[in-house]
This record gives structure tokens, sequence and C-alpha cells, in this order.
């Protein structure tokens, strides 16, 4: 994938609010790599079909090599699809690439941050790229700071901070460009229970708030359950085993829910209590 | 954690215990043998005092020094400068990349000699053919601990910078060069040593001025004390260069652990 140099499109005005919601649509996904040494053929993503409705919040779950990571990486845009597509608002991530800056946003597992920078200029960093005036910048990257509780942090750098910290910068940069899709790739994975949790509820929230389509993706089932909205289930290859609607599950059920799951993941098909 | 601007200050030279005890060791032995000289059969001009050292510093020529000096620092942007750019173009260009590094390679191959004979051949004037060579030195060592320092910038951070879409400038600018600011300091400590070298026997074949050719003086007059003091003096630039550009990173790469 090859990077354009135009100029970055004008940002929009304080106030004027993000634009219309864009919807996802994933059409007979293919995803083939070569391996270097042996030239071999590996289907990473098989045929997925999955649409996503603009602002909802979807937990993709599978396990370890199912594709996960490389549908992230379509997602992006940073990869391109062997044969189909991938349409937000009929634009394809890979193909117009700069027409989505500014309107997508990720999470990695590590926090990423660029260690020279402090946490503020580390949440600006996305606002400078989108050509966002100054004090602006400042305005909005402090707000998210704020809201993820590192008003006191703002001058530390990424080495003074615990993972847990860093991580929230990691949010606060994803959020503060305002973006209309919020992707996690196990954003909350390498932290302690009780760190993950806080802040998987606090990124929900503000996820929610903001009114972005977010897509986490995870391993964790118990993750997965609690995102809320929707739950795709990815067999190997990125096959679509089973597709959820949290909503369908009354609370005292998630443990049926969990187990069902479970089963689908380890059988490789769906189970029958997932059936609507 | 404090979490405020640390100002510490940074010493522009550190002499540890060691190092005085070291030199001074080193001092009374050649005082020693100075004196013990003619007993061994050693030219007295061959290991002169220390005394008579001391006062040929004393006859060192503020303007030699900061010819030589200003040759050293103009040479030194222009390679730094000249082996950046080209290293952004190879990171960029697959295709100039592998067309280009087997010439730089070659390039680090020729010997200073040669360069500096290739010079005095092919230029007529004195300051461009010391400028040459010290280019043609230093640059490809600044390109080459350029362009790997980019090659190793984390992959994590490149995808996490594409995920935001910079356009290709700002890729270098907000990525790139901050990243391998530690290698470009590493590389200029380097390359000051090597330009320290290079002057001195480019003046040393090719000027009228200059350390190098002080040095050339001394020789013809088979005087080691002004051989001494200059290499003394030469010593001490060295060290005040990278003392200078080690309290410039100091500053700049104040956010490292």
């Amino acid at each position: 994938m090859t990077m354009q140099s135009p100029p970055p499109p004008t940002p929009p005005h304080k106030g004027e609010g993000r634009s219309t919601p864009l919807p996802i649509e994933v059409r007979g996904l293919r995803k083939v790599f070569r391996q270097a040494t042996s030239g071999q053929a590996v289907v990473a993503i098989d045929r997925l079909d999955l649409v996503i409705q603009p602002k909802e919040v979807i937990a993709i779950v599978g396990q370890t090599g199912c594709g996960k990571s490389t549908f992230f990486d379509l997602m992006i845009g940073l990869e391109e699809p062997t044969e189909g597509a991938i349409l937000i608002g009929g634009k394809s991530p890979s193909g117009d690439f700069d027409a989505f800056r500014g309107k997508i946003a990720t999470v990695f597992q590590q926090d990423r941050l660029l260690p020279w920078r402090s946490a503020l200029d580390n949440a600006k960093l996305p606002l400078e790229l989108t050509g966002v005036p100054e004090a602006e910048q400042r305005e909005r990257a402090l707000t998210w700071l704020n809201k993820l509780g590192l008003a006191k942090f703002t001058n530390a750098y990424p080495h003074e901070l615990s993972g847990g910290m860093r991580q929230r910068v990691a949010i606060a940069r994803a959020f503060a460009v305002e973006p209309e899709i919020l992707l996690a790739d196990e954003a909350f994975g390498h932290l302690d229970e009780v760190t993950a949790a806080e802040l998987r509820e606090t990124f929900l929230k503000l996820a929610r708030e903001s009114g972005a389509t977010a897509i986490l993706i995870t391993h964790q089932l118990e993750e997965a359950i609690a995102v809320g909205d929707r739950i795709a289930v990815f067999g190997q290859s990125a096959k679509l085993l089973a597709d959820i609607h949290v909503a369908r599950w009354a609370e005292g059920d998630y443990g049926t829910l969990r187990e069902a799951i479970q089963q689908t993941l380890q059988n490789q098909k769906p189970d029958p209590r997932l059936h609507d | 954690m404090p979490l405020e601007e640390h100002r510490e200050q940074v010493p522009v030279l550190k002499f540890p215990r060691q190092t005085i005890v070291s030199l001074l060791v080193f001092a009374v032995v050649w005082e020693i043998l100075s004196h013990l000289s003619p007993y061994l059969g050693i030219p007295p001009f061959a290991i002169p005092s220390l005394l008579r050292i001391a006062k040929s510093m004393t006859t060192i020529t503020p303007i030699d020094v900061a010819v030589t000096l200003a040759r050293v620092i103009a040479a030194l942007i222009a390679s730094f400068a000249f082996g950046l750019a080209l290293a952004m173009v190879m990171y960029n260009s697959r295709m100039l990349d592998e067309y280009l590094h087997p010439m730089i390679r070659i390039l680090m191959a020729v010997p200073v000699v040669s360069w500096i004979l290739f010079a005095v051949l092919w230029f007529p004037g004195v300051e461009f053919r010391i400028g040459f060579v010290l280019v043609v030195v230093c640059g490809p060592v600044f390109l080459v601990d350029t362009l790997d320092a980019m090659r190793n910038v984390p992959r994590d951070l490149r995808q996490m910078m594409r995920s935001f879409r910079p356009t290709t400038w700002q890729f270098f600018i907000k990525l790139m060069l901050p990243a391998i600011v530690p290698t470009i300091f590493t590389s200029w400590k380097v390359n000051i040593s090597l330009a320290i070298r290079v002057v001195t026997i480019a003046e040393l074949v090719g000027a009228v001025t200059g350390i190098g050719h002080q040095l050339s003086v001394a020789q013809e007059l088979f005087s080691v004390s002004d051989v001494f003091a200059w290499t003394v003096v030469l010593v001490a630039l060295l060290f005040l260069l990278e003392a200078g550009v080690a309290r410039v990173e100091h500053r700049l790469l104040r956010w490292r652990a």
C-alpha cells in the first residue's frame, strides 16, 4: 500500500458535530497470504459476510489465529482484500485510504504511544494529522485525558505512566479525533482483570456517548459479553459461526450464552442454543 | 513521582579521579623518559620535556584552531544533511535503495588517503578539496546509520501511525525523524571523531592553514614538542565537540527512562 500525499482535509469546525454515521458492509471478504519462504498460500479470511450498523457496538470473538487481527488490519485499510470488499459508507478503507483520515481511530493491544511525546502530545497526534488548529488540538486532547482520569498526568512521558494509564492515553488519542469508527484490537487483554474491567467500562461508556461505531476484537468471552449490542463469533479463517444480539439474552442467562459460544468455538459450528 | 521537568546540570567535561591519576602517571613516566633519553640512545628532540611541550602550547595559533574547527563543523552539517536526505529517499524507494546501496558500500571502502589524492588531482581549490573529502567520508556513515535506524523503527509504531493516515511528510516528521534521533546522536559522535582525523590528514597534504598544516610544519622542523602540543589541541577539540553533542543529546532525549 503506498501513501498518498494530498493536503489534509479541512477539519470540521468546533461544534459542527459528526457527519452522517457510516454503515459497514463486508461482502465475500477473502484474504490470502503467501508465505515468503515456501510460497504456500494461507487463507486468513475465507468469504466473510457481515453488516455492521452505524453506532453499533460489536465484539468479534474467536480463538487465536482465526483471522481476527487480519480482519482488523483490513478494516483499518492497512491490508487489501484478496477478494471481496469492505465498504464503509460505500468506500473501501484501503482503496480510498486518505478519505478516512479522521474517521477511523484505533486502540491496539499495546498502547503504542510515542515515547518521546508526553501524554498530552500523544493524545493530540491524530488531530495534528487532520489539520485541526493548535488551540483546538490542545483543548480536545485535554478534554479526553480528563474524561479518562489523567488530568494530572498530561505532561508525563509514557515511561512515567503505568500500563493502565498508558492504555488510557491511547484511548484518549483515539477518541480525541472524534472518529466515526472506533476499532479496538484486544485493547484490554494485557491488563490485569480489575484494570481491564474498569477501562473496558469507561471505553464503552465513552463510545456510546460519542455515537461512534465501535468494533472490539477479543479472544475473551467475558469481555465479548460485557461489550453489549452484538457478538460475532469467528471460526477458523474468520468463518462467521454465529451472530448474536446480546439484548435477546437476559442477564441471568449469560452463563448459558458463554457456554454456547464456547461450544461453538470448540466444535467450529453454531451451538443450537444460539439459534433465535 | 514528580512530573515537573528536571533541570540537571550536565558538566561539559568530566574528569573522574581515575582519569586524573592515569594522566599523572603518564606525565611522570614521560618526564622520566625525557631525562633518561640520552642514556637510552634516544635523540633529545624525540621525547621533549613537559616544560618544552608547555612552551610549545603557548605558541598555538588560535586562527588555525578556528579554521580546522570551522571546516569540521561545516562538513559535518553538510554530510548529515546529505546523508539524511538520501536515507529518506532510499527508505521510500526500494528500487533506488537497491541501486544505490552497492555504490554506498564502495564509497565507504575507499581509503581516506585515496580520497585526498583524488581531491588534490581533481579540484584546484583547497577548501573545496577538504570539504569534498570530509563529506565523501562522513556522508555515507550518516546515510547508513540513518537508514538502518529508520528500518528499525518498531513495526507497531509504524502501523499505529499509518492507521491515522498521515501524509508521507507527516509520517517522516512526526514518527521517523524523532524515532531515529538517538541513532543520529550516536552517528554524530562517531563522525566527529572521524572528521577530526580526516581533516587533519587532508590539511597535512594540501592546506596552508589549519591544525593539519601546523603538524606538517612541526614535522619538517623535527619539533616533537610542537607535534605533541597540536595533538593535545586536536584531542581537546574532539572532547569538546563530543561534550557539546552530549549536552544537546541530554536535552533532547530527556524523555528516555
